[in-house]
């Protein structure tokens, strides 16, 4: 009886001690203890980081507010070369830098506004313009029209913008990783390449371009050259090719041009 | 435009003109790359960036500048643990772990405590620190890869080695004991020697072993000490007789 009662009880441990090995089986292969030091990284501080009432990006309209529109030049130009306005930051930490020319019609500020609108956390980020609403009067003529009899209606409006220049500028109490997929999503959608940048990253990209020019190995530059007229090349280059020593063609910037 | 300006020019159909210019065409700014001209594309091709010549890449050769490392408050709080560690147990050994399981440590940590032996974890950052300040800087070379250090009061070293021997993972490196570094085969030779006073026991009987002879000797039956003489002159005299013979000789 003792006998037949105590193999029942070996029998039960038997069981959860193979249950328990199965256990510690399935956790004992996850778990591998090593002792290496872990060095933990300081978080950001955003004590000094004011967020503003309106967090958000506000609208901007198809159509600019004036009393009699008058029928402007094309002017591309103002596509042409780098931008000496708005090429810096002012209140954010990252924003989306222009990498060519182009024009940002209404349809791309509602993109953008939108996106940007409904991605980012309104109580940690804000957001805000760098460039204006559309102001520049795009004319066109009706379907199937021939040429001649003046110029055209005026279509829609845009806003030129040149390489260099900041689209959107974010910032508040986040890092690049949380803001860049939001900025990235939005800049594949717009008409020139746009890239996301801090304002460390467009630091080191503007020394990185100054220290090309300066530990050039090439004795020749376009500059040098384009400047004295050598070889009567002046023939062939335009005064926009003097300016801006030819590291861009049209509303093109052309990389690794010094 | 230039098509149209030409068509009364080119006397056939699909004949290219010498030279093309392309100063008309199209506007400055386009919505595809302008064609440029081939004095310009030379000029372009020329005038490109040159970068500065770098024999070596800049990571091949290690920095001649020795970096300090800053030590963080942590690893000085388990410097001071591993002082204490130091301090307190008689008995250190650095045990290297390949591939062992929480479940492995487990059974190897319940070994142990049954002979008061406790397993310790620490960074090789910091040990290499506290060594290198200590007296024990010859053991550095000894906090390579994934290192588990055994401790204990007392130097239980046998019980140590079979619980090693019946885990495959846990390799002895070395150790340290009652301030001695050894190696795997002196901790070997540590556990074989016979305790404390077994050594004192052979001692005594080693110092005292001539007059514990004399005493037996004498103590049995004087003729027993005597036919011994008697042997022992003759043995002289043979050797004394042996010795002459090999002198005549040479």
């Amino acid at each position: 009886m003792v006998s037949v009662v105590k193999a029942a009880v070996g029998r039960l441990m038997g069981v959860c001690r193979t249950h328990c090995l199965q256990k510690g089986f399935s956790h004992s292969h996850l778990k591998i203890l090593s002792a290496g030091m872990k060095t933990y990284e300081i978080p950001p501080d955003y004590s000094n980081v004011v967020l503003p009432a309106k967090p958000k990006l506000k609208f901007l309209n198809k159509v600019p507010n004036l009393k009699k529109a008058k029928k402007e030049m094309k002017k591309l130009r103002d596509i042409q070369g780098p931008a000496k306005a708005a090429n810096t930051f002012t209140v954010g930490q990252y924003a989306i830098v222009a990498m060519g020319g182009g024009y940002l019609h209404w349809g791309h500020f509602e993109m953008m506004r939108l996106t940007i609108n409904r991605k980012m956390d309104a109580r940690t980020t804000f957001a805000r313009w760098r460039v204006n609403a559309p102001y520049k009067p795009i004319t066109r003529k009706g379907l199937g029209q021939r040429m001649g009899g003046g110029k055209g209606a005026i279509d829609h409006y845009v806003t030129p913008v040149r390489y260099g220049r900041l689209i959107v500028e974010l910032g508040g109490k986040v890092e690049l990783g949380e803001v860049e997929p939001v900025l990235t999503e939005v800049a594949k959608k717009l008409p020139f390449p746009a890239k996301v940048m801090s304002r460390e990253s467009l630091e080191a990209f503007q020394k990185a371009q100054a220290d090309m020019e300066q530990n050039n190995q090439n004795p020749w530059t376009f500059k040098r050259i384009a400047l004295g007229n050598m070889l009567g090349i002046r023939r062939v280059l335009s005064p926009f090719d003097l300016h801006n020593h030819g590291r861009f063609t049209g509303k093109f910037h052309i990389p690794g041009r010094v | 435009m230039a098509a149209t300006l030409c068509a009364k020019l080119l006397p056939k159909q699909g004949w290219l003109p010498l030279s093309v210019s392309v100063r008309h065409g199209s506007k400055a700014v386009t919505r595809h790359k302008r064609p440029q001209h081939i004095l310009k594309q030379k000029l372009l091709a020329v005038t490109e960036y040159i970068p500065p010549k770098r024999d070596a890449p800049p990571d091949a050769y290690p920095s001649k500048i020795k970096r300090e490392e800053e030590c963080t408050g942590l690893m000085l709080l388990i410097k001071e643990d591993l002082k204490k560690v130091f301090q307190d147990h008689k008995m250190i050994a650095v045990v290297q772990n390949n591939n062992s399981n929480a479940e492995d440590m487990l059974t190897l940590r319940h070994r142990l405590h049954k002979h008061s032996i406790s397993v310790k974890f620490f960074p090789n950052q910091v040990m290499r620190l506290f060594l290198s300040d200590s007296v024990y800087s010859s053991m550095a070379p000894l906090f390579i890869g994934p290192t588990v250090l055994f401790v204990s009061k007392e130097p239980k070293v046998r019980e140590m080695l079979s619980t090693l021997r019946a885990s495959p993972h846990m390799t002895l490196l070395g150790a340290c004991i009652d301030n001695t570094l050894l190696s795997v085969q002196g901790v070997v030779s540590y556990s074989k020697l016979p305790s404390m006073t077994v050594v004192q026991g052979e001692l005594v009987s080693g110092l005292t072993m001539l007059t514990s002879h004399t005493v037996s000797v004498l103590q049995r039956h004087p003729g027993h000490l005597s036919a011994l003489l008697q042997q022992y002159v003759k043995q002289q005299s043979a050797e004394d007789a042996s010795e002459a013979k090999t002198e005549s000789a040479t």
